[in-house]
């Protein structure tokens, strides 16, 4: 039988060994966000003090590299893209959600997962962070009847850029590529700009 | 030499060409399989003659009693022809639309139009397009009529054949059916009072996806 990606969609392993794979990616997540440095608190801050765009520079890398890979897997034949679940659009929840997450990421200096990999390390900031989501989440819960409006406000449906902006896949992957290049070459300006001051 | 311009290169420039490169070819992607398919047609031939290919009337027939909800049912016929009468829980996808119809490549899905020979049509189609596990009803809606709705059965049964025969009218009759003796018209022929079940009470409560995978994140 041939081998067709997503693996769980076309049920090569059930509910309980997904868990344990998701499980594994998950180590795997946090031990490298541990080791490029995001389990402290200050280098993550960095990155809004315009000191050091590591952060920007590892997720955009992650990003072009991640979709690269799903680009020619699905040309390949491996990946059939239609099975990948995509989280239906909600525009106001999610770009007020964005607005919300983005003003913790400053405040507290960590985002969900380096905060778990922070918390992994000991560090007693991460094991506020994480305290917090955790009320946080059960805050939610409570409140959820008050925003369930909010919540399935302005649906858009699982949405994807190529279908946004009617353009064929291959030229979006492209433009996102060319956007992280020059951003990346924006993040260096800025970086040496930075150094320049402190020396 | 050509090469000395690249060794000049920092490693991240090295990696910035190289997505560079792999985002211009990217272009030229298809990601979705595009329309022009290759067939391993030593498989497909292999799946019609171990009869893989199908479902029969009264599998069928059990399995939406059995309320199961792990397949979808196509009737690929035109829209007028669905309205007119259609197997209870069946969707209506013509065979024109099929290329662009919102099924999912894991799904199991049975296929049936009149006769059979659409529902075939679709099913290459299908196949073609990388569905996996797609059935068609044998016999289509004629063979429905024949061995579901208006099954005919041997007047001196012996007492097992009893006990399969009384379980066949109830079938028959809670799709609306009516089991005929030998001697009464074809099915074929009884088209125009075909049964319309509603099924909303019966049926229709069961989710449509039984066995629907949880995701997100």
């Amino acid at each position: 039988m041939e081998m067709t990606a997503p693996f769980y969609k076309y049920g090569l392993f059930g509910d309980e060994a997904s868990l344990l794979v998701a499980f594994l990616i998950g180590i795997g997540f946090g031990f490298f966000l541990e080791r490029a440095g995001f389990g402290s608190a200050r280098k993550l801050v960095a990155q809004f003090y315009l000191t050091d765009l590591a952060v920007f520079k590892v997720m955009f890398t992650a990003i072009v590299t991640a979709m690269l890979g799903v680009t020619y897997l699905a040309w390949m034949g491996l990946l059939d893209l239609s099975l990948v679940y995509l989280v239906p659009t909600h525009w106001a929840p999610q770009i007020l959600g964005g607005l919300v997450l983005g003003v913790g990421f400053v405040v507290g200096g960590y985002c969900p997962g380096t905060s778990v990999a922070s918390l992994a390390t000991g560090r007693l900031d991460g094991l506020v962070y994480a305290l917090g989501i955790g009320a946080g989440t059960v805050g939610f819960a409570f409140l959820f009847p008050l925003l369930r409006g909010l919540y399935y406000a302005t649906p858009a449906g699982p949405l994807t850029l190529p279908q946004l902006l009617h353009l064929p896949y291959g030229v979006v992957v492209f433009a996102v590529v060319l956007m992280a290049l020059a951003g990346f070459y924006g993040a260096s300006l800025i970086e040496a700009r930075a150094s320049r001051k402190e020396g | 030499m050509s090469r000395a311009w690249f060794s000049k290169l920092s490693l991240e420039q090295r990696l910035a060409l190289a997505a560079l490169m792999l985002g211009g070819l990217a272009l030229f992607a298809r990601t979705d399989g595009g329309n022009v398919v290759r067939l391993d047609v030593k498989e497909l031939a292999g799946i019609v003659e171990r009869e893989e290919d199908h479902v029969t009337p009264l599998e069928l027939a059990d399995w939406i009693l059995a309320r199961r909800a792990d397949y979808r049912l196509i009737d690929v016929r035109s829209d007028t022809e669905y309205a007119e009468y259609h197997i209870p829980t069946a969707e209506n996808v013509p065979v024109g639309s099929l290329p662009d119809a919102a099924l999912l490549r894991n799904e199991t899905i049975v296929l049936y139009s009149d006769g059979g020979i659409h529902a075939y049509q679709a099913w290459l189609l299908l196949r073609a397009k990388g569905y996996r596990s797609v059935y068609t009803l044998r016999g289509g809606l004629e063979q429905w009529k024949e061995d579901v709705l208006f099954p005919v059965f041997a007047e001196n049964a012996s007492p097992d054949e009893q006990a399969r025969i009384a379980k066949l009218r109830e079938v028959s009759r809670f799709f609306g059916g009516k089991p005929r003796s030998g001697d009464e018209a074809p099915a074929a022929a009884i088209a125009l009072e075909l049964p319309r079940v509603d099924l909303g009470a019966a049926v229709g409560v069961v989710p449509r996806q039984g066995k629907k995978k949880k995701e997100g994140c």
